[in-house]
């Protein structure tokens, strides 16, 4: 009896001490709040240093909270903030090359990054048209943002959006002959 | 060897000037030939689809103007049915020859129609299957997902093109089978839409022509009814609404009296500032 009393102690007292080890883990992670600041410039000095101080993996709330902020002040100067903003995270490491293209690309060019493959139309993007398309429309929003809203290049986005609507049309006419050629 | 010691006379220097100019254009247009073979085109307009295209353009051509004759004197006759007081008044004898005369006209025009449509049809269809090819092997198969856009937004532009665009599907104003849908409304009594870089003008004419192929077909099924119809109306002497109605509309395609739609403002031109051009774009 004495001994399973022992054994319960010592059973508790480890989970205890499990929880106040979580605890003080717990404690040491840190907060990583947004920048409060509307400048950019200052925005990007900030989210720099939080990132290389254990923020790493808040990297897309902080890229959406840069976005907000130049969107508060928009010029075309901005698109160069945001490059080399991903150009410094490719070099820390913090993002790859490919990722650091794809947020660009993403807000900031007329081309959809959610249009690429490796495989001609007809066997890869036509099976997959509807989702295609859909995703397109989805990036087209963040190029409202990215061209319209952050850098004020609305020819850049009246462009995306007409690349859009004509890759709309030309798949339509591509997958309607390539299911006729079958 | 003689020769050869003679001093050039200005002639035969001014000759060899010419030969060398000539030499040189020659040259020019060697390279230039070279290099235009070295680009890459895409093939979508062979030029048996511009010949298709400018024999349905014959034929709706050719159509129409077989059908105006008709309709100026369906306009006469009706003109002179509503000056003879006829409306309200069906039962009267001369109105009953005035309205089989219109019937009779009605049917000329349900004829010339069914005359020219398989000619259309033949057209339209050779150019849908030239375009249908081209687009399969050019766009289908040689591209992927990346190229094609790359070849509607062109290679050489960059986020800020400023290149004429081409006009989309539905503010083209009217099409072939647009005007085929109105022909087919009007004998169906039951409307469409519309345009390019290379790619962008095939896809659009390509799926206009599968319209029209569709639409070729259900008009010749709506005018078969229709020309019954009438016959069965011939020998009542009765003008229908929907024979006029299939008039008015007839007029409106060949002498334009539908309302044009009215183009949408384009944007306001964006700064040339805006160039910038970063390293992570593609």
């Amino acid at each position: 009896m004495n001994t399973n009393f022992l054994f319960s102690l010592l059973r508790v007292s480890g989970v205890l001490a499990a929880v106040m080890a979580l605890a003080s883990c717990a404690a040491n992670e840190p907060s990583c709040p947004s920048p409060q600041t509307r400048n950019l410039d200052s925005a990007v000095g900030f989210v720099k240093t939080s990132l290389k101080t254990g923020c790493q993996t808040q990297f897309d709330r902080f890229y959406d909270d840069l976005l907000t902020i130049a969107e508060g002040d928009p010029k075309p100067e901005n698109k160069r903030t945001f490059s080399e903003f991903l150009v410094w995270s490719g070099d820390q490491g913090l993002l790859s090359t490919r990722q650091a293209e794809s947020y660009y690309n993403r807000y900031f060019n007329v081309k959809f990054m959610s249009m690429k493959g490796d495989y001609n139309n007809c066997s890869h993007t036509c099976p997959n048209k509807q989702r295609v398309l859909f995703d397109m429309e989805r990036e087209l929003s963040d190029k409202e943002r990215g061209l319209l809203k952050v850098s004020e290049d609305r020819e850049g986005y009246y462009r995306a959006d007409r690349l859009y609507q004509e890759v709309e049309l030309v798949l339509e006419a591509t997958c309607t002959a390539c299911t006729a050629g079958r | 060897m003689k020769n050869k010691c003679l001093p050039a006379s200005p002639v035969d220097s001014a000759r060899r000037q010419a030969t060398l100019g000539l030499l040189l254009a020659a040259s020019v247009l060697v390279l230039a030939q070279s290099s235009l073979a070295n680009t890459p085109t895409i093939r979508l307009f062979p030029t048996t689809v511009v010949e298709d295209l400018r024999q349905t353009g014959n034929v709706a051509r050719d159509m129409e103007t077989g059908l105006q004759e008709v309709i100026g004197r369906l306009d006469q006759q009706q003109q002179l049915y509503q000056e003879s007081k006829c409306d309200g008044a069906e039962n009267d004898s001369g109105c009953q020859r005035l309205a089989r005369q219109i019937g009779a006209t009605y049917l000329d025009m349900l004829t010339i129609m069914e005359e020219r449509l398989p000619d259309m049809e033949h057209t339209v269809n050779n150019t849908r299957i030239s375009l249908e090819k081209g687009l399969r092997n050019e766009l289908g198969k040689k591209m992927t997902p990346w190229e094609l856009q790359e070849t509607l937004v062109g290679k050489a532009a960059t986020g800020t093109t400023t290149e004429a665009s081409p006009t989309l599907r539905g503010r083209s104003g009217m099409r072939l089978s647009e005007r085929f849908k109105q022909y087919y409304q009007l004998v169906a009594t039951s409307g469409s839409q519309s345009d390019q870089s290379l790619a962008v003008l095939a896809s659009d004419i390509y799926l206009d022509m599968e319209e029209t192929s569709l639409l070729i077909e259900r008009t010749r099924q709506e005018i078969a009814r229709a020309t019954l119809m009438e016959q069965l109306n011939q020998s009542f002497g009765i003008i229908t609404p929907e024979m006029m109605e299939v008039v008015g509309g007839v007029k409106s395609i060949l002498f334009g009296d539908e309302e044009s739609r009215a183009l949408v403002a384009g944007p306001p031109p964006g700064s040339i500032e805006q160039a910038y051009r970063s390293p992570l774009e593609q």
